[in-house]
Order: C-alpha cells, then sequence, then structure tokens
C-alpha cells in the first residue's frame, strides 16, 4: 500500500446563496487546491467527487452534472456519498485511488448548492424516512437531532447552557475563517445566554444550536509519496482512515452515544498506530451541524470519556488555546454547512494546521497530528481520517 | 406469472406521497452573462481559453482542459450548422404529437460545444447535416433558452 499526502486544500466562501452554479463553486475550490499544492490539472491523474442528495442542487446524477467544474473530463472519476459523512468520506475514497498504486495523484472535490431546494431542504430530508411509519408524521432531521439531544442530556445530566456554550465557542472561532458564512455569528460578543435566547426549533434545539443551510464547495489534493517528495518539503500524510456505519433505524440503536463513530475512530486509530488517541491526536475537528453533536462525537472518537466531553468543554479543554483544540476553524455552527463540503472544510482545516498556515485560528499548542471526522447518512455513519506531519 | 403480477396491481394499497421540493436555480456567472446578452443584444456569449485555444459555447468561467479562469468573452452572430438532427413523435409523456418536431445540434465554426434546440420554416426533407442555419429571436426576451424561438435555414 502506498502512502499518501495532502499537498493542497481550497474551499470557497460559504454563503447562504451563491450565485455561482455548483460546477463554478467546484472549479473555484479545486483550483485553489491545485494551486496551493503547486499542480496543473494536468498533473491530476483522477478525480474523487463527493456531494449530498441530487434532490438540493435538483440536479439529478449531480456527479456527472459536476464533472467537468471539478476538473474530471476525460479523467477516471467516481462519486462517492453517505450523506452528511461525505465530506470526511471523500478523502478516504481518494486516499483509496492512490494507497492503491493505480495513480500517483488524486483531486477531491465537495460541492454542496443547498440554496436551490424549495421551500426548505427539510421536506427533501422528509423522505429518508421510513413511508408508512414515519413519514406521515412530518418528520424531519430536526426531530431526530431533537431526540437524541435530550437523551444524551439526560443519560449524562448535561445542562443546555454546557451544550449552547458550544455554539458560543465555534461561533466565536468562526470570525476567524475568512471563508465563514455571513451572518452566522450574531456578533463577537455572543454570550451562552444569547444561545438560549434564540427560538426553540423542536425542543431542546434552540436555533444558535443549528448550522445553517449554506452553498459552497472545498477541495484537497492527494499524491503519492513519490510526488509529494518532489513537490514539498512539508507534507501532511493521511495516517489513517476509517469508517463505519449502525443500523438505519433510528429505533434501534441507543441515541446516547455514537457507537459507529468509535468503531470508525478504532478503524483510524489502529491504521495510524494510535494507541492512546487522548495523547496522540492535537487538534480535532469533530462534526457540529448542531451543538451537541460535538461534544457526542468526541465522545465517539474516545478523545473524552462517555459523559466527560461537556465537562472538558467547560474547563475550556477544547478552546484554541486548550490542551485538545476542538472546531478551531469555527465547525459547522461558525462557518457553515454546506453538507458534503462542511466535512471536506474540516479535513482541511487539520491540513493548515498541521502546517501551522491556520492563521488566526492556529491553535496555541505544538500539533503533529490532527483527526477530522464527519457523520450523516441516516445519522448512523462515521467517518475519520487521522492527518499527520 | 408475471401478467398474473400486473392483474393484482389494482389491489395492491399503494400511499402517494412526494418529495415536496421544487427548486430555484441560479444562472450562475457565466449563464447570468450569456443569456443577458441574448436578451439584450440578441447575440450569442461564448469564453475563450487563449492557452488551449478554445472557444467554448455556452461559456464557462474556467476552462475545463486546463482549468484556467477565462476572461475572453466573445460575440458570436447566432448563425451555425446543423451537426445532426432528429424528428420527435412522442412528447415527455409519451403523447403522440400532431406534426413531428425537429430538433437539432448546432455548431459554430471554431466553437467548442454548440446549442441544442428545435427547427423552424424548414420542411423535413430540407433538414441535413451541414445545413447553414440562423436563430429565430423572440421579439420580447426575458433572458431565458426561450428567447430563441428556434433556428430555420440561413437567409443570408
Ligand atoms: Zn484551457
Amino acid at each position: 500500500m502506498e502512502r499518501v499526502a495532502v499537498l493542497g486544500a481550497g474551499m470557497t466562501r460559504f454563503m447562504r446563496r451563491a450565485q455561482e452554479t455548483g460546477k463554478e463553486l467546484a472549479w473555484e475550490a479545486a483550483r485553489m487546491a491545485l494551486d496551493e499544492a503547486g499542480l496543473t490539472l494536468k498533473d491530476v491523474e483522477c478525480v474523487a467527487l463527493v456531494s449530498a442528495p441530487d434532490a438540493f442542487d435538483g440536479v439529478h446524477m449531480k456527479g456527472e452534472y459536476l464533472a467537468d467544474g471539478a476538473g474530471a473530463t476525460r479523467k477516471p472519476f467516481m462519486r462517492s456519498f453517505v450523506g452528511g459523512g461525505s465530506g470526511v468520506f471523500a478523502i478516504i475514497h481518494g486516499w483509496y485511488h492512490v494507497a492503491s498504486g493505480h495513480f500517483d495523484t488524486c483531486l477531491v472535490v465537495a460541492e454542496e448548492k443547498m440554496s436551490s431546494t424549495m421551500p426548505h431542504p427539510q421536506a427533501a430530508f422528509n423522505t429518508i424516512y421510513d413511508q408508512f411509519t414515519e413519514r406521515p408524521l412530518g418528520v424531519n432531521l430536526l426531530w431526530i437531532f431533537a431526540l437524541e439531544m435530550n437523551r444524551y442530556m439526560q443519560v449524562h445530566k448535561i445542562p443546555l447552557e454546557t451544550i449552547a456554550q458550544v455554539s458560543v465557542k465555534n461561533k466565536l472561532n468562526g470570525l476567524d475563517h475568512p471563508c465563514h458564512q455571513e451572518g452566522i455569528t450574531p456578533g463577537p460578543d455572543l454570550t451562552v445566554k444569547d444561545v438560549l435566547d434564540s427560538e426553540i426549533m423542536v425542543w431542546p434545539v434552540h436555533r444558535l444550536m443549528v448550522s445553517p443551510v449554506t452553498d459552497g464547495a472545498a477541495a484537497l489534493v492527494l499524491a503519492s509519496e513519490r510526488v509529494a517528495k518532489r513537490m514539498t518539503d512539508k507534507p501532511v500524510w493521511i495516517e489513517g482512515v476509517g469508517w463505519h456505519l449502525d443500523s438505519s433505524y433510528w429505533t434501534n440503536r441507543d441515541l446516547y452515544y455514537p457507537k459507529y463513530v468509535e468503531y470508525a475512530a478504532r478503524m483510524a486509530y489502529r491504521m495510524a498506530g494510535i494507541t492512546d488517541p487522548r495523547k496522540e491526536i492535537h487538534v480535532v475537528e469533530p462534526y457540529d451541524p448542531f451543538a451537541y453533536k460535538e461534544l457526542h462525537h468526541l465522545e465517539g472518537l474516545l478523545l473524552a470519556d462517555k459523559g466527560e466531553a461537556p465537562r472538558l468543554l467547560e474547563k475550556g479543554v477544547f478552546n484554541r488555546d486548550g490542551e485538545l483544540p476542538s472546531c478551531p476553524s469555527g465547525g459547522l455552527l461558525g462557518v457553515g454547512n454546506p453538507i458534503a463540503a462542511a466535512g471536506t472544510m474540516k479535513v482541511a482545516e487539520i491540513f493548515w494546521q498541521l502546517r501551522g498556515e491556520a492563521g488566526a485560528r492556529q491553535v496555541a499548542r505544538p500539533v503533529k497530528r490532527g483527526l477530522a471526522q464527519a457523520w450523516g447518512d441516516l445519522m448512523q455513519v462515521g467517518t475519520v481520517v487521522v492527518l499527520g506531519r | 406469472m408475471l401478467v398474473g403480477k400486473i392483474d393484482r396491481v389494482g389491489r395492491i394499497r399503494t400511499l402517494h406521497g412526494d418529495m415536496g421540493v421544487w427548486h430555484k436555480y441560479t444562472f450562475g456567472l457565466a449563464g447570468e452573462r450569456f443569456f443577458r446578452a441574448l436578451a439584450e443584444k440578441g447575440v450569442l456569449l461564448a469564453t475563450r481559453c487563449e492557452t488551449c485555444r478554445k472557444t467554448y459555447l455556452p461559456p464557462k468561467i474556467y476552462c475545463p482542459t486546463c482549468f484556467a479562469e477565462l476572461t475572453v468573452w466573445v460575440e458570436l452572430p447566432p448563425r451555425g450548422y446543423v451537426e445532426t438532427y432528429t424528428f420527435l413523435y412522442e412528447d415527455l409523456e409519451e403523447n403522440r404529437l400532431t406534426e413531428p418536431v425537429a430538433v437539432a445540434f448546432v455548431t459554430f465554426p471554431g466553437v467548442e460545444g454548440g446549442i441544442i434546440h428545435r427547427l423552424g420554416e424548414v420542411r423535413p426533407e430540407e433538414v441535413c447535416s451541414g445545413l447553414e442555419v440562423e436563430a429565430v429571436l423572440a421579439a420580447e426576451r426575458s433572458g431565458g433558452l426561450q428567447d430563441i424561438l428556434y433556428f430555420r435555414p440561413s437567409r443570408e
């Protein structure tokens, strides 16, 4: 198996409604990643693309539609899709292409244009549930989050204030991200009280605990060791990848703990030779479409004991200057949530953190290894990548 | 066996539903400029990549071959040649049309790509590959494909 490096990352600004087509967004991010890698489209041997449901862009077979903007014209091209987990699955999918020895370079592109969906993307989400036992209730994604969040809070006796604190941390972090969605953070003096005062959407989920509807794209350039050594003196390596599915019936898993994230993480740790993740992971980007999810996922990633993540958050461990900075990018709550592109943005953040190129977002502690994780599908997939330098 | 199954269709209970979404598509950076030019000036805009020596119609803001940003815009008169064509006998719902409708892929000299549109003011037996055609534009134009009513044999 070949060693695989990340040579460059790129992303568009995350926007509420982009004038650009999905293809144009894909091109902007892909071009930026290639420029950063010092490569041109000619050097790209294959393209791996992710994008969430076709229903969002309103284009059936969206992968094919996006192909020329993703640089895939007359190249080996493959789209993969695990819903919200796609953004991190993208790099796993690209890793395969290069690790197999079949390609020396792979351009990984993630795109999402959610603003096309009317009246709201939630209407499309209704159809992911069972037609007979759930859909007639008018169920959307918020339901499952609310039920899961409540279960998590009940089991560990977590106060709502602590969940709100995640929103504050990430939204303030996001202010330092040049690509953050305009208005995603009400202001630089955002407080826990502001979050708790925002309207209840589906109890206990408040508006400021939810990431918004976003348009955007992100991209990565992967290369074999051969190419990486030629192109850069500070390569970032893909040290571990993992992914895992639980039952897609939300009634058939205990919602308080994401076991599938744990299994995905264990797979990645094993590959990376990590035995004590709390010591060996220095910066982390867990998936945070909802505030409680960051804590939930940190536990699944074995970076906190079950029920311990809220306590560590309160102590400041996950701040940018903490022992284990979490979501230094601002995450989905602070930058935006163009579904598939959001996960790839997280991988890009770890890449920039490891290279010391995260600017105002650079974490205080030295970092040699970081982890990005995404989650989604029917709320039961975990995708994990460990990067190191 | 299969016939038997089809016979029983009427007795199988179904629940009717839909995805409950519709879409607002933005024209994009290139599309916005292309359809504005068509509406306002009655011309076709293409973009050119000097590196690859290719001109793209419809225009793109990037070159799919070399990924350069394309900033050179060229105006093309709406006159081209039939590359290939077909005649439609049924509509989308498989209803029989009263008259077959001619549809052609129209290409433009020196241009990569082209436009697919209906043909009009032409007898079916006149239609052939290589036929020179020109766009007939709507008098009132709003910036969409419908601003071109159809292509007809060139009169120039
Ligand atoms: Zn070119």
